[in-house]
């Protein structure tokens, strides 16, 4: 059975239209893309790697080796089920720091265009054969179903859609996320349709060739073929070569880096890939014994690679056999775009743009956009080239040994970036050549057909395709102990030993703090104009400020430090790491450093560590634990601290600073001090400055109302810590002052109560005799006018003696000692007295009092002083009280104590008032009427008797009015203390 | 970095000895499909070791 020409051509253009569609559909944003991102879309995609081996390598290989076929399923799978300590690194890695190839990679880790430049060539070289082999698999199966064909016309058919589909979506590169989702749906797609058409095909010939697996088993048993049951020639050397390369392809496979790394939606979907590419693989390599069995049962002619479109011609059905030309087809094309794709980025970082970079008043965007696909053009062409020159004169195995086995080369540098921080560049560039002269010598010349390149150089062609293994062998040890022994010898730069540390696992890289010259981020982008252009420079700094979630104006010179390696890390993506690397350095640099200075970047170290936090076991897990506790020690330290490096930046603002001054530290920390408002910048820098060690009462205005703070500084470095700066402490002494201030008043108000008692005492006498010549006036005269003078004078002499007896009264109390005087006292009878003395005076206003204290409510005290007090309180709600008012006093027990409260029908005291009444010399009356002493009189006697008075008004809540002054004293237990109590009055 | 010489140590061994393991499973006792269902029970592992790992493991 074949097919006209056309009709396969039709067939294929339609296959690849359909894949057109998918990936323009997804770019256009239609319901595919929420696709794109999904693990299985992923995991898909990475089964780019079988190529066309799944389709027909595989069968041709197991038909000779038997199972030995596995081991380019195996070898992979393995890498991937150990994706935790192999594969995620790299993505840490590939993600931080946009790394798209294994020649970025390579570049970043050894810190030399050389490396890069020499993996990319080296990929480029082993790539060529992989292409061929996708070329000659999809010329030859073509040429079965249509023998009429002419190969080279499919060939270069093929290529051309290739060229055009790689052109259109793989070199438009989205620009937040890097990714090409169109393309990735596409191969994934591609994978699907691959796995489809093998598992219908072994379907097919387990049940209509054997009639199920009984007949399967049964053929097996009769048949005398020695290959039959696929037990045989696992090659021991082969079996290893296939099962290492196949393992290192996951990492050094140019398109399974771009695959695995660069399109990797999320660490998560790695995860879910661990698993799931070993399976997809699995349903791959499940189909094939079937295959090879089935080509046997059915006797199909030609080469048992090309089995199963043999068996589906054989059993007669064109859909089938249609299904697996296209499954061919699909496999060639997706291994073929993203090879492309990886190679011409690899091409563009390593070899066009140090030599030829982009003019900076042009679209850089544009420029590089065109540049990639014109290499993906040549890249396909040469690919082409070289298929039509020597590869279609190969078999596919050994086009794969050779590819392969130059891919491996790479492993041993690929390993050193995770696991060797000692490898160096001069060891990887010697490793590789030596390498990469062996496998060029052995294994790529000998096949040079039709040059016959070895007996140009006068060296014997070898004719050792069956010894590939002890090539790969050899090449891969050579390069790897070059590798070793010149990495030992020879000093690595310290930028190396940087880079290394960043990408080694486990490492910390401790960057140190230097100031950029750049002071802000707008000074970023004016500096980054120079190469790239202002349009070019704006974009990359406000996408990396965005990526970082900085505002849109920076200054703090941490976070500049941030800033200058994610503009880094996104030009590494667009330009490659060396040339990123290169601008970064020469347009972003650091300000010299000071003499001895060693500041490291302790904020980046600190959230490294957070970032590590779940990783670190053992002693390093133990030693974080305390660092977090002496951290956590600093935060919550109740009193203010910061630290500040010897160049003026804070690197600690602990809570307790935050709260004083109502500042951060995400603002502050990381900034110079300069960043902090005028105020406590002037403070701190001053200080810091200085060399007082200690400041006291320094005053600051905070929020409109003094501050009184004391500063105290220490210095930082010590005989284990050689790093300058300085811890400061900020006492906020604010309280304490407006405590001795509240002292030195009572101290003032007291002395004048001294002087006051002294005064009245001396006053006291005269007014006394003055009183008393008064009294005699009057028995000496008859005369109204001047007896009505005498008893005026005797009236206010009364009312001297009144004032001078509160002021001595006053000045009496606040003495504890009498405290051991006291016995209990009924407060029924002390009100009650109080009310009795009141109602003698002849201004009671007709008031009405009312006593509803309990009668066995008792309190220890002094009597006479507690009349003292009620008769104040009264007094006060008397003179508040209108005309025929009622004054209530009532009391009640509460647990221990006893609660008196003297409520009127008074105006009230307003509530901004509430608090002055118990100062000495505060009153609300007129000044004939009141000293303002009674109330602080009353305070000072309550507190005497260990109790508390509050001021509540209004006290009436229906007429908004009244006063209630509430006593809480100590209540008196008659049956417990009663006895034991001594009554020192008797 | 002790797990990791243990990871590496456990590869090379399997790798070592991956052609007598093989042979093991391809025996001629066993079913044609034996190699698939040990290469199954490494996937379910796999997916298994996946699933129950925390997430800022590693």
């Amino acid at each position: 059975m074949s097919f006209s020409a056309p009709s396969l051509l039709l067939a294929s253009l339609l296959y690849l239209s359909l894949l057109f569609g998918i990936a323009w559909a997804t770019e256009r944003g239609t319901l595919l893309r929420r696709w794109v991102r999904h693990p299985l879309t992923y995991t898909l995609s990475l089964g780019v790697y079988a190529g066309i081996w799944a389709v027909y390598g595989a069968a041709g290989f197991a038909a000779e080796s038997g199972f030995g076929y596995l081991a380019y399923y195996v070898g992979i799978s393995g890498a991937f089920l150990l994706a935790p300590v192999l594969l995620n690194p790299i993505l840490r890695i590939s993600r931080a720091y946009q790394l798209t190839s294994l020649a970025d990679l390579f570049a970043y880790r050894y810190r030399s265009q050389w490396a890069g430049t020499l993996v990319t060539l080296c990929s480029a070289a082993a790539i060529m054969s992989l292409l061929s082999m996708q070329i000659q698999a999809v010329s030859a199966s073509a040429s079965i179903l249509a023998p009429d064909t002419s190969p080279t016309f499919i060939s270069t058919l093929f290529c051309l859609i290739v060229v055009l589909f790689a052109v259109l979506f793989g070199a438009r590169r989205q620009q937040t996320t890097g990714h090409h989702q169109g393309l990735v749906l596409a191969i994934a797609f591609d994978s699907l349709v691959k796995l489809a058409a093998l598992l219908v095909l072994g379907g097919v010939i387990l049940f209509t060739v054997f009639g199920g697996n009984a007949g399967l088993e049964s053929w097996l048993a009769s048949t005398s073929r020695p290959e039959s049951p696929m037990a045989m020639n696992v090659n021991d050397g082969t079996w290893r070569a296939l099962l290492l390369m196949s393992f290192a392809g996951a990492l050094v496979l140019p398109h399974m880096y771009h695959m695995t790394f660069s399109e990797s939606p999320s660490p998560r979907a790695l995860g879910k890939a661990s698993w799931g590419l070993p399976l997809y693989l699995f349903l791959l390599a499940l189909p094939v014994p079937l295959i090879v069995w089935g080509g046997q049962a059915l006797d199909v002619a030609g080469p048992p690679a090309f089995f199963s479109i043999g068996i589906a011609q054989a059993l007669d059905s064109p859909m089938l056999t249609l299904l697996m030309y296209i499954a061919g087809l699909s496999a060639a094309s997706g291994l073929m775009i993203v090879s492309t794709l990886a190679l011409a980025g690899m091409v563009l970082n390593h070899i066009v743009l140090p030599l030829k970079t982009p003019n900076e008043q042009g679209d850089i965007y544009y420029w590089l956009q065109w540049v990639k696909r014109l290499l993906i053009a040549a890249i396909l062409i040469l690919a082409l080239l070289f298929h039509e020159i020597v590869g279609q004169h190969l078999d596919l195995a050994i086009l794969g040994a050779i590819s392969l086995t130059g891919t491996l080369q790479l492993l041993p540098g690929v390993l050193g970036v995770i696991y060797w921080p000692e490898g160096n560049r001069r060891g990887l560039i010697a490793g590789l050549v030596t390498g990469l002269s062996i496998w060029v010598l052995t294994l790529v010349l000998p096949f040079s057909y039709p040059f016959d390149l070895l007996s140009l150089i006068g060296m014997p062609v070898t004719d050792g395709f069956g010894n590939w293994h002890v090539v790969t062998f050899t090449s891969l040890t050579a390069n790897l102990a070059v590798f070793a022994v010149v990495s030992i010898l020879s000093p690595a730069k310290p930028e190396e030993i940087s880079a290394a540390q960043a990408c080694s696992m486990g490492a910390l890289s401790r960057p140190q703090r230097r100031e950029l010259f750049a002071s802000s981020s707008a000074d970023f982008i004016h500096h980054l104009a120079e190469p790239l252009g202002m349009n070019v420079a704006r974009r990359e700094v406000q996408q990396a400020l965005s990526q970082l979630k900085l505002p849109p104006s920076e200054f703090r010179p941490y976070q500049l430090r941030r800033l200058r390696d994610q503009v880094e890390a996104n030009l590494s993506g667009l330009l490659g790491p060396s040339i990123a690397s290169d601008i970064v350095k020469r347009h972003l640099g650091f300000k010299p450093m000071a003499r001895g200075s060693t500041g490291q970047d302790i904020r980046y170290v600190e959230r490294a560590l957070g970032d590590y936090q779940s990783q670190l076991t053992g002693l390093a897990g133990e030693l974080d634990n305390l660092r977090r506790h002496y951290r956590q020690t600093l935060q919550n330290l109740p009193i203010p601290a910061c630290s500040i490096g010897d160049d003026g930046e804070i690197l600690m603002w602990n809570h307790a600073m935050e709260a004083l001054t109502s500042i951060s530290a995400d603002e502050v920390v990381g900034a110079k001090l300069l960043a902090l408002p005028e105020h406590w910048h002037m403070l701190l820098d001053d200080f810091n400055k200085g060399s007082e060690p200690h400041r006291y009462k320094h005053r600051l205005d905070l929020r409109g109302k003094p501050h009184w703070l004391n500063l105290h500084k220490a210095a930082l470095n010590g005989p284990e810590h050689p790093e300058d700066g300085s811890i400061i402490l900020v006492e906020d002494q604010t309280e304490t002052r407006l405590l001795e201030d509240e002292l030195m008043h009572s101290e003032r108000l007291a002395s004048v109560g001294r002087l006051a008692a002294g005064v009245a005492h001396e006053i006291g006498n005269p007014v006394t005799g003055i009183s008393s010549l008064a009294q005699n006036l009057k028995l000496e005269t008859d005369n109204p006018e001047i007896l009505d003078t005498a008893n005026q004078i005797q009236q206010q002499t009364r009312r001297i003696s009144t004032i001078l007896q509160s002021l001595m009264n006053f000045s009496r109390t606040g003495n504890h000692a009498q405290a051991t005087r006291y016995e209990p006292v009924s407060l029924h009878r002390c009100v009650e007295e109080s009310i009795n003395l009141l109602s003698l005076g002849d201004n009671s206003k007709g008031i009405q009092y009312e006593n509803h204290c309990p009668q066995d409510l008792q309190i220890l005290g002094d009597e006479q002083r507690l009349v003292q007090v009620f008769v104040n309180l009264l007094a006060n709600a008397r003179d508040a009280s209108p005309e025929k008012g009622q004054i209530r006093v009532t009391g009640k027990r509460d647990s221990y104590s006893a609660i008196i409260e003297v409520i009127d029908e008074g105006t009230g005291i307003p509530a901004d008032q509430q608090d002055h009444v118990f100062e000495p010399f505060f009153t609300t009356k007129a000044s004939n009427k009141g000293t303002g002493l009674g109330l602080s009189l009353v305070y000072s006697i309550v507190e005497e008797h260990y109790g508390n008075i509050q001021v509540e008004s209004p006290a009436l809540s229906m007429s908004g009015k009244g006063t209630c002054m509430r006593l809480r004293l100590p209540a008196y237990e008659p049956d417990t203390d009663a006895d034991s109590r001594p009554n020192e009055r008797s | 970095m002790y797990i990791y010489r243990l990871v590496f140590l456990l590869v090379l061994a399997i790798y070592i000895f991956s052609p007598n393991i093989l042979s093991w499973w391809t025996g001629p006792g066993n079913a044609w499909y034996s190699p698939f269902i040990f290469w199954g029970c490494l996937i379910v592992i796999g997916f298994w070791l996946e699933w129950r790992r925390d997430p800022n493991e590693f």
